[in-house]
């Protein structure tokens, strides 16, 4: 044992610098599992501690209508029998705000909240400056986010209207209790008080307010008091959600996030280790000579074989706590990086246990798991070797090394799915990369074989580069796999972001409407009518749509039969709310499927109702079936006598799941929404909109631009994420090539002295690794790039459903980039080739 | 005691088979020293690393000490090798990556002895190289490598020493300090010794002389004088 322990300390001792590299790779793996573990570790300990802060309060009811007095009875009953403390009414509702001051030209999208003074029941509203008291909301105070402040030019103490009422800034939101972190949001958060949100007008019939009731609940009841909400109030459209179900819900979303992006470590880390495998393989090579000496002097094949396998488990745990001390770096630097989101609630970043253990135990398993096969060839090695050297080799199959083959990938499918926390995912994890690996090698091997008639080029220089790249243990195949995932990964996303802004841009291109007007009011239609069409110039008047919040509540068909909206909710999704219409004729976005469409008549006795094919194909509703709806509290029960199918991208004339035939609604109340193609110089555009608003306070511009902005940003984030992906993974891809090129160095060394010898220049011997290097970058930077066509194509075409675009600017920069930068790290790593003299290399030898 | 009974090696040469050493004979006494002479390709290395056990012969019995190592896997060969065998080479085969006085542990940390490395340091100094143990192979010359190697044999105390051609490799005047060396030895320890060689003055200082030529005996003949050692003495 002793023996094994210091032969293992000695081989390190002269090798460490060759394998140095590889173990790095394994350090960014496990610092990479270790780091996203610990993080949303550290996040989730922090919201089980404060999990009430997610919704602010214990149980959160909402509403897109006014209360029903059953459901307000039987909260004041329950809080009058104990069971239910605090109460505490507020009302979300997206609306537009505008400076007091008329100078000011812009107007913009918020989304308004107006509470009561308990609010909120759990956590701390943060101002950026004093302490939140309900007192800075009454006498028409508000407190907003910093970003409206920026956007309408504003400071703390001005004025801005909300509806038509003045309120003064008196607060900017640091922080809120219950809003999600990251969610999407139509505008920045203002805050206002509930009592004054009556006045503002914007509760109007047909506003897509959400109204709330936070309940506080003594004790520990919170979970048996929400299913019995739950169930006393389930006709009444309400919903009812606990804390524990917030964090339940949350709890899953951040074990799966964390899951999946500890696959990226693992992607790194078996990159690295299959670096480490085949450097292993090299290694045993190169140490034929000294295992034939140990067996010479008695030292057994089990003894040699527990020496390097000591070896690697000590470079392992050294790769290992390289890994956690960046893994502890980076943590550090966390806060300084989101200290400017919002965070709901306080998080304390820190390593957690259970991430260092795991980020370890992946570490050393994978170094053992790549070595162990290029290591058991220490079995064959004879030492008749040192007597004779043409050792012919042995041709019998390995029955050892295949079964240990075996259970080494098992192995790795199990610590894919580990590391998943989902044995379906770790298997696909497993077979994708073993696909893209295949493809890739094959891909390489095409291209390497492509550049081969490059070794009959008339400069000696590219004839020795081409002839290299071929040449066994040069570990082409490992660098290109490495190099060229890396900038698959990276072109990928690149690529996909191009198209998909590309496509939102052509969407909101010089004719597309690009401002959405929601919440005419119908006095309201036809004065806006003429603002419009007086905005719209030579264009055709704006169409005005009249639009109705509806809910299913019955389904009588030949294929379903839904009683009761409780069995409508069994069908998930059928139960929301939709978004309905009349009109007398099909759109042009429209095509009908099934059915016949209705004259321009209103219909006079049976409503009609013409359904999109997504509802005949999920809920199975067909033609004469007979709907039930909810119109905002009246029952209207229609038939379907046509299914329609909408080209949802072409949303100039907007896209409605459910059609009416006019008639029920003509004398009901309702709002209109209207698209308008807007000026496109910014002044003039915010001029338009404040004007639009001051004068029809109640109605909100979207402004596409707008969201495309947004969605930009968003789309620049995800790329941003997955580059650091592929960042990591091209950055294993360097050090592999680093650690590959000091591998293989003496060889070059010594080739380098003979070529000397017989006359090369260092300027030429430099020429034929700058081209040996440059080409197989270009080959990797190819591989990847084809790869990432490929990939951005698919998605493209069969997830997003957009029209691909090539960019060639993309491909071209990734493949130069890709070369260059093999080119210089391989010639960068090689310098010792060319600085050796011929003579002590020689002599050497 | 050495005994050879019928031992035979043939290799694939491409697609035939080529018989680099006949069915032989062979008894080496107890401290008896053995000279193996030939010209190259004779089969003389072959006949040593059948010996050591470092390959397998293709036919008869080799017998150390009453064990047929021929019947022996590649492990226990290798504990054989470790307890009862020191192997010098003419190429030297130290391990690169080891110091002088590392390549002299080995096989005395592989058999486990505590008093090894005081063993290696009197090892050293009885090869001459007290103050080299640790410079690496590289760092030394051919002489002084081979010295170690010596060393490095005799590390376990084995009651037999292989040599090949261990002055082949090395210019006249190191050559010789290198056979005084092994002869010094053998006749303060009373070792076994079969030394393969080109040269037939060193030849002449063995007991007895072994003659290959294309795997065969040729000439296999004791020598004259009884006590080797005067003639070591006449050498010198």
């Amino acid at each position: 044992m002793m023996f094994i322990l210091r032969m293992a300390a000695r081989e390190i001792r002269s090798s460490w610098q060759r394998l140095l590299f590889f173990f790095i790779c394994i350090a960014v793996g496990v610092a990479a599992i270790i780091a996203l573990r610990s993080v949303i570790q550290s996040v989730r300990a922090g919201m089980s501690q404060q999990a009430q802060v997610l919704i602010a309060s214990d149980i959160l009811l909402t509403s897109n209508r006014e209360f029903t007095s059953k459901v307000l009875d039987t909260i004041a009953a329950e809080q009058r029998g104990g069971r239910i403390g605090v109460v505490s009414r507020a009302t979300e509702i997206p609306t537009m705000v505008r400076p007091a001051d008329p100078s000011k030209a812009v107007a913009r999208m918020v989304e308004l909240r107006a509470v009561e003074r308990e609010f909120p029941l759990y956590g701390t509203l943060t101002l950026a400056s004093g302490t939140y008291s309900h007192d800075l909301l009454v006498n028409h105070g508000v407190v907003v986010r910093p970003e409206l402040l920026a956007q309408l030019d504003l400071k703390v103490g001005d004025r801005i209207l909300i509806g038509n009422v003045p309120f003064q800034i008196r607060g900017v939101i640091a922080s809120e209790p219950g809003r999600s972190l990251g969610a999407f949001s139509l505008g920045p958060r203002v805050i206002i008080d509930y009592a004054a949100l009556e006045e503002t007008g914007l509760l109007a019939f047909g506003s897509r307010a959400s109204r709330q009731l936070l309940l506080q609940v003594p004790g520990t009841a919170v979970e048996p008091l929400t299913t019995a909400l739950r169930s006393t109030f389930a006709n009444e459209f309400v919903g009812v959600r606990s804390y524990r179900r917030s964090e339940d819900q949350m709890g899953e979303n951040l074990t799966r996030a964390e899951n999946y992006l500890s696959l990226v470590g693992l992607v790194v880390l078996i990159l690295g280790g299959i670096g480490v495998s085949s450097v292993t393989r090299v290694f045993v090579q190169q140490k034929l000579r000294s295992i034939a000496i140990l067996k010479c002097v008695g030292a057994t094949s089990r003894e040699i074989l527990a020496i390097y396998m000591t070896q690697v488990l000590l470079l392992g745990v050294a790769g290992s706590v390289l890994g956690v001390a960046i893994a502890a770096a980076v943590i550090a630097a966390v806060p300084a990086f989101i200290g400017n989101i919002p965070a709901v609630f306080q998080v304390e970043y820190g390593l957690t246990t259970a991430a260092v253990a795991q980020g370890f135990a992946v570490g050393l398993l994978v170094s053992i798991l790549f070595s162990l096969v290029p290591l058991l060839d220490v079995r064959h090695v004879k030492p008749s070797l040192l007597l004779r050297h043409d050792i012919p080799p042995l041709a019998r199959i390995d029955w050892v090394k295949w079964s240990v083959t075996g259970v080494v990938a098992a192995s790795l499918v199990a610590v894919a799915a580990w590391q998943a926390g989902s044995l379906r995912v770790g298997l696909m994890l497993s077979g994708g990369f073993v696909a893209t690996a295949v493809v890739l090698h094959l891909a390489g091997l095409a291209l390497v074989r492509a550049v081969q008639p490059l070794r009959y080029s008339p400069s000696f220089a590219l004839r020795q580069a081409v002839l290299h790249i071929a040449r066994p243990g040069n570990q082409t195949r490992v660098i290109l796999l490495a190099v060229g995932l890396g900038t698959f990964f990276i072109l990928g996303v690149r690529t996909l972001q191009a198209n998909l802004l590309q496509d939102f841009a052509v969407q909101v291109g010089e004719d597309a409407p690009d401002m959405f007007l929601i919440d005419i009011q119908p006095d309201q239609k036809d004065g806006l009518a003429a603002f419009l069409d007086e905005q719209n110039g030579s264009e055709p008047p704006p169409n005005i749509i009249p639009v109705l919040r509806a809910r299913v509540t019955a389904v009588r068909g030949s294929e379903v039969n839904l009683e009761s909206y409780e069995q409508v909710r069994g069908r998930g999704s059928l139960s929301r709310e939709y978004t309905i219409t009349y009109r007398p004729q099909l759109n042009s976005n429209e095509e009908l499927l099934q059915g016949k469409w209705w004259d321009a008549s209103p219909s006079t006795g049976e409503a009609e109702v013409s359904i999109e094919e997504r509802l005949q194909e999920r809920f199975r509703i067909n033609i004469g079936d007979q709907m039930q709806f909810d119109v905002l509290g009246r029952t209207i029960t229609a038939r379907v006598t046509s299914i329609r199918k909408v080209n949802w991208r072409d949303y100039r004339s907007g896209g409605f799941m459910i059609v009416f035939r006019p008639g029920p609604f003509e004398n009901a109340p309702h709002g209109y929404i209207s698209s308008v193609n807007g000026p496109r110089d910014p002044a003039a555009r915010a001029r338009m909109q404040a004007t639009l608003v001051s004068r029809y306070p109640n109605v909100s511009v979207i402004d596409l631009r707008e969201v495309l902005d947004t969605i930009q940003g968003i789309v620049d984030g995800v790329t941003l994420g997955v580059t650091v992906v592929g960042g990591l993974v091209l950055f294993s891809g360097m050090l592999i090539l680093i650690g590959a090129v000091s591998m293989t160095k003496f060889q070059r060394v010594y080739e380098a002295a003979i070529l000397k010898t017989l006359g090369a220049s260092s300027r030429l011997v430099a020429t034929m690794l700058l081209l040996e290097y440059g080409v197989l970058g270009a080959i990797a930077g190819t591989v990847g790039a084809l790869g990432a066509i490929v990939l951005s194509w698919a998605v493209a075409r069969y997830a997003l459903d957009l029209t691909w675009h090539a960019t060639p600017a993309i491909t071209l920069i990734g493949i130069t980039a890709t070369a260059t930068c093999v080119a210089a790290i391989g010639v960068l790593a090689s310098l010792d080739v060319l600085r050796h003299k011929p003579l002590a290399t020689l002599r050497a030898e | 005691m050495i005994q050879l009974r019928g031992v035979s090696k043939t290799v694939m040469s491409g697609e035939r088979p080529l018989t680099i050493l006949h069915p032989l004979d062979l008894t080496i006494r107890s401290g008896q020293f053995l000279a193996v002479l030939g010209p190259s390709g004779s089969g003389k290395s072959t006949l040593l690393g059948l010996v050591a056990g470092l390959d397998a012969p293709t036919g008869g019995e080799i017998i150390i000490d009453d064990v047929d190592i021929t019947r022996l896997g590649e492990d226990a060969l290798a504990k054989l090798r470790g307890e009862k065998i020191g192997f010098v080479f003419q190429f030297f085969h130290l391990v690169p990556s080891l110091t002088a006085f590392e390549n002299i542990l080995i096989p005395m940390e592989i058999a486990g002895r505590r008093d090894a490395s005081a063993r290696a340091k009197r090892l050293l100094e009885e090869v001459g190289l007290a103050d080299r143990g640790h410079h690496y192979p590289s760092q030394l010359s051919g002489g002084e490598q081979q010295r170690v190697a010596i060393a490095r044999a005799l590390s376990n105390d084995p009651p037999i020493i292989l040599a090949d051609e261990p002055t082949g490799n090395l210019d006249s005047t190191t050559g010789k300090l290198i056979m005084d060396l092994l002869l010094n030895v053998r006749r303060t320890r009373q070792t076994t010794m079969m030394l393969v060689t080109h040269d037939p003055d060193l030849a002449s200082l063995a007991d007895s002389r072994l003659v290959l030529r294309d795997g065969r005996p040729v000439e296999h003949v004791e020598s004259r004088i009884p006590n080797p050692e005067s003639r070591v003495q006449v050498t010198r």
